[in-house]
């Protein structure tokens, strides 16, 4: 039971991780102007995501050091300094995402604008942390998180053609808008490889204390948290090539989305899509928040753990009270939410060799991994991950100019 | 051993196993002709930053003669009190009673003890 329980976090990692606004909004819009072609982008990064997750739990589980612990003592102050800003950027465009998200979809249930939600759910997300166990905040998300099946469940529902589908698996060249279907099959990379999803995953191992007797439930977790989290996007992909794609529909607004899910279920599928959508992103927040103040804490040598009360480890549970609402500001303020999605998953593809590179070296120093390190087979796929994650890296910017409007 | 490489950046563990930060620095003292020897570890952000680069660490140096009070020097632990260089280094010291934990009992007083749940 308690290893079932453990698979958990493997689920939250895939949820908040993998399944939030921005693998939902890029997933809808690939299916509404691709229908089904870019079904492979989504598998990409689900395999992607799960061989360096399942790294990142061995690399804690042996060594009990965290990826920020081990980005600072292995490379020192320097490379640390840049990784940091680098990463708090990127987390901060996602949170702000995330949050928005969130207000979004209480606009949807309230009527309200979502502008007056961004700051009340900051602050939820706040006092869940402050008052929370890492524990309460993986087993929520995880259980909650179950209710995005939704979109597997209605994509099954409509009878999607299915060799079409299978077609789509396949990486194939764009019949048209080569620009546009890059920067959509970049941005799907991008909001599934997301680099915190690595530094939160670590220190949850930490959290949670694993150790060498940890490490199948990790295999375990990874390939079925990050399997869990590409089925849905890949429903929610579907749904979208059924029911936006006739329809002409090209996604320029979150307003688009819960047609996904009511052309499968009617009004239930309403409010099936409101609550998806909050509980993703607001997992996914939660879980940025936290990495962001993990990052700052494991690379300074500052005492952590969302397990401690905040009065044991102040400047931990202070970096995320001063995150969180600034965070907020974005939406709050009135700010295009899916434009923020693109940009923050662009520039999230485009920080991934920060985090990817540095890996493929920790993954094979004994002194942190011991016998327990890489073999051909996996340095073969981090390797072939770090070069995909270079190339993301350059295409993002110019991708987004060229596609992102 | 690598000074650079297995001892600066390293994670520091006091003698009760609890974690007590990162070697931000190293002190080094020339005596006579001999070579350099490492005297102590520093561990503080002062040090970091002036790590960083010399404006950063100059602008770290005035803002804590400003506002850090008589604290703001960072805590140096002799080598002598080295006990063991692995993945971390070992020091036989007692974290509680050094001053490296400073900051966070300042702000634990000063800021979270005044935030709704802040009190444990």
């Amino acid at each position: 039971m308690s290893r079932l329980i453990e698979i958990a976090l493997g689920i939250v990692t895939g949820i908040g991780g993998f399944l939030e606004a921005g693998s939902l909004a890029t997933a809808a819009q690939a299916g509404s102007e691709f229908r089904y072609d870019l079904i492979w982008a989504v598998i990409v990064g689900a395999v992607c995501l799960a061989f360096l997750v399942e790294m990142s739990g061995r690399l804690s589980a042996i060594s009990k050091h965290t990826i920020p612990d081990a980005l600072r003592e292995r490379f020192g102050i320097r490379f640390f300094a840049v990784a940091l800003i680098i990463m708090e950027l990127v987390m901060f465009m996602v949170m702000a995402t995330e949050l928005g998200g969130v207000a979004i979809a209480l606009e949807f249930a309230s009527g309200v604008s979502y502008r007056w939600w961004a700051l009340p759910v900051g602050f939820v997300a706040w006092i869940l942390l402050w008052k929370g166990t890492f524990g309460l905040i993986e087993k929520g998300v995880s259980v909650l998180g179950l209710i995005t099946l939704a979109f597997v469940v209605g994509a099954i529902h409509l009878h999607p053609p299915l060799a079409e589908v299978a077609r789509g698996a396949v990486p194939r060249l764009p019949a048209h808008d080569h620009a546009r279907y890059w920067f959509l099959a970049v941005s799907i990379l991008g909001a599934s490889i997301s680099p915190y999803l690595f530094a939160f995953y670590s220190a949850g191992a930490v959290e949670d204390k694993w150790d060498v007797s940890h490490l199948t439930i990790n295999r375990i977790t990874a390939g079925f948290g990050m399997g869990f989290g590409g089925i849905v996007a890949i429903g929610a992909l579907i749904l979208a090539a059924i029911i936006l794609h006739p329809l002409d529909v090209q996604v320029d607004s979150f307003a688009q989305l819960p047609l996904l899910l009511t052309g499968a279920f009617g009004r239930v599928g309403f409010a099936l899509f409101v609550c998806s959508l909050a509980i993703a992103c607001f997992g996914a927040a939660q879980e940025i928040a936290l990495t962001a103040a993990y990052m700052l804490a494991q690379g300074l040598g500052w005492r952590w753990s969302e397990n401690l009360p905040p009065a044991e480890d102040a400047r931990f549970s202070l970096a995320y009270t001063i995150l969180i609402p600034l965070a907020a500001v974005p939406a709050a303020a009135g700010v295009d939410i899916l434009k923020l999605t693109n940009i923050s998953m662009v520039l999230s593809a485009a920080s991934l060799p920060v985090i990817v590179a540095p890996l493929l070296i920790l993954m094979n120093d004994r002194r942190y991994v011991r016998d327990y390190g890489n073999g051909w087979f996996s340095n073969t796929v981090v390797a072939l991950i770090t070069a995909l994650a270079f190339v993301l890296a350059v295409v993002s910017f110019p991708l987004l100019i060229k596609g992102g409007g | 051993m690598l000074l650079v490489h297995d001892v600066l950046d390293k994670q520091l563990t006091d003698r009760h196993g609890v974690r007590m930060g990162k070697a931000d620095g190293l002190v080094m003292l020339q005596e006579g002709d001999g070579p350099p020897r490492v005297v102590s570890i520093e561990v503080g952000s002062l040090t970091l930053a002036r790590r960083l680069g010399r404006r950063l660490g100059r602008w770290a140096t005035a803002l804590a003669r400003r506002w850090g009070g008589k604290h703001t020097e960072s805590y140096r632990i002799p080598w002598t009190l080295v006990r063991g260089i692995t993945l971390e280094i070992a020091v036989d010291v007692d974290a509680e009673a050094t001053r490296v934990n400073v900051v966070e009992d300042w702000l634990r007083v000063h800021v979270v003890e005044h935030l709704p749940g802040g009190r444990p």
